[in-house]
């Protein structure tokens, strides 16, 4: 890629997010992370180019990934954004209907999330 | 248009709560906010329609542990005449009322499961049917939610929806207990003697001198901010600080008498759920006068009460009564009209 592509990740598990962190900076992404809601809302605020791509979990504290995804797609309708869920009994049919452009159930492995955001970006 | 209390204090918490107030209130995503009996749910919910672009539209307020099923959901949705015996004219629910507005939900916990799919449907589809009526109405309303109930518990044992939870719960407001952040106290204080004190027009307020706001700030409030203004609003009355701080080590002294009481052994009854609805049944109002209700209701309660603090405090009934304050007397009195016996 000529220009970096630049990613939001939103987890409230710091391991997680530091794992995340770590993987898309060593293959040269630009990325910024937040551990909650609020933090992530503020980021999505305050940039006015947007993202290349958004990867969220849904549950997390005090705004929820749900809420994440619509207003982060009423700003920027056409940025793809990959919602995370665990343990099974998260509210999947709520992330799509937010426009979640992908489901992924965790764990999965950070070679197929690259290539699911690859995908999507260059749709 | 509800009156705009700002929310005080200066805690860590409260200032995050202004932050998601400030940041949520232009989305109109679904809130539930959570907290203790008085700590200020509905605080919250006025700032944050005081924020949001519905200013100045309706803000509607509905307690769902205040009425019983039937009553709650002709409330909420309203009636079309003839719907039941007695609806002799249309009624609007209050999601009408609050339409392109805010209705707030109160104590959401407390609602019965055919209530929580009913709401259920109209977070889902913005639209509702009045009761004896045939047409969906639509609805642009902003439900902000409450309880002082831990609903993910309540999911887990099967009292509250999983779905309805995740559809009102988008953004999480918690409240915590005054006792967590005993820092607000005195900006509090400050705060309601200044709202009261023109009210009453009573004697001056003097500032609180260091040894008294110390027996507020290390006292547990388990009625949090409402406790805290109810004894304000008797300090103006009273015009005497020591009255209050005696008030409140009296308290104290209580709450930690109850606590040495407990006798592990011992069964105890189990704490009093003083909003049972079960003991008398709605669906007989023809038999009963709303002056019967009552005094079922006030026996009910009483009785409840009564024998949860004879249970904790082993029987001791001059205890008791200086715990319920009311007389050795009275309590004698009511334990054989109620019928109480030691179980």
């Amino acid at each position: 890629m000529d220009k970096p592509y630049k990613l939001l990740i939103i987890d409230d598990e710091a391991e997680i997010l530091a794992t995340f962190n770590n993987f898309f900076r060593e293959k040269k992404y630009d990325v910024l992370s937040a551990s909650n809601g609020l933090d992530a809302l503020k980021l999505i605020e305050s940039e006015e180019e947007g993202f290349d791509l958004i990867v969220t979990d849904l549950v997390l504290p005090n705004i929820g990934g749900t809420a994440i995804i619509k207003i982060a797609k009423k700003k920027w309708p056409e940025m793809p954004i990959i919602a995370m869920t665990g343990w099974g009994e998260h509210p999947q049919a709520l992330a799509r209907e937010a426009q979640a452009d992908l489901v992924l159930n965790k764990p999965f492995d950070l070679f197929t999330l690259e290539q699911n955001i690859i995908e999507l970006i260059e749709k | 248009m509800p009156m705009k209390i700002p929310l005080i204090g200066v805690s860590a918490e409260i200032e995050k709560i202004r932050d998601l107030i400030k940041h949520v209130a232009d989305t109109g995503l679904n809130v539930v906010i959570t907290g203790e009996s008085g700590v200020g749910k509905e605080v919250v919910a006025q700032n944050l329609y005081h924020a949001s672009p519905r200013k100045g539209k309706p803000f509607i307020k509905i307690n769902c542990a205040a009425l019983p099923d039937g009553l709650l959901e002709s409330e909420l949705f309203g009636y079309e005449p003839g719907a039941f015996t007695g609806a002799v004219r249309k009624k609007k629910g209050r999601f009408e009322l609050a339409n392109k507005g805010v209705l707030f939900l109160d104590e959401i916990g407390e609602m019965s499961n055919m209530l929580q799919a009913k709401l259920l449907h109209v977070l889902q589809s913005g639209e509702y049917a009045p009761l004896g009526s045939e047409r969906e109405c639509k609805t642009d309303t902003w439900v902000i939610a409450a309880s002082n109930r831990r609903l993910e518990e309540d999911i887990k044992d099967g009292i509250f929806r999983k779905d309805l939870y995740y559809r009102l719960s988008t953004i999480k407001i918690h409240i915590p207990p005054l006792r967590e952040r005993p820092e607000d106290i005195p900006y509090l204080i400050d705060f309601y003697l200044s709202q009261y004190n023109p009210l009453f027009n009573k004697k001056k307020t003097d500032k609180l001198d260091q040894k008294i706001l110390n027996i507020f700030m290390e006292y547990s409030w388990p009625g949090n901010v409402r406790e805290l203004q109810n004894l304000l609003k008797r300090f103006i009355v009273m015009g005497d600080y020591d009255e209050v701080a005696n008030e409140i080590l009296y308290r104290k002294s209580m709450a930690e008498d109850l606590i040495s009481n407990e006798i592990p052994t011992k069964e105890l009854p189990e704490s009093p759920d003083l909003t049972d609805k079960n003991f008398i049944n709605f669906s007989d109002f023809s038999s009963l006068s709303l002056k019967e209700i009552k005094k079922k209701a006030t026996d009910h309660a009483e009785k409840g009460a009564i024998s949860y603090v004879l249970g904790k405090t082993n029987w001791n009934r001059s205890k008791a009564a200086k715990i319920l304050k009311i007389s050795y007397k009275t309590l004698l009195v009511k334990i054989s009209e109620l019928e109480i016996k030691a179980q």
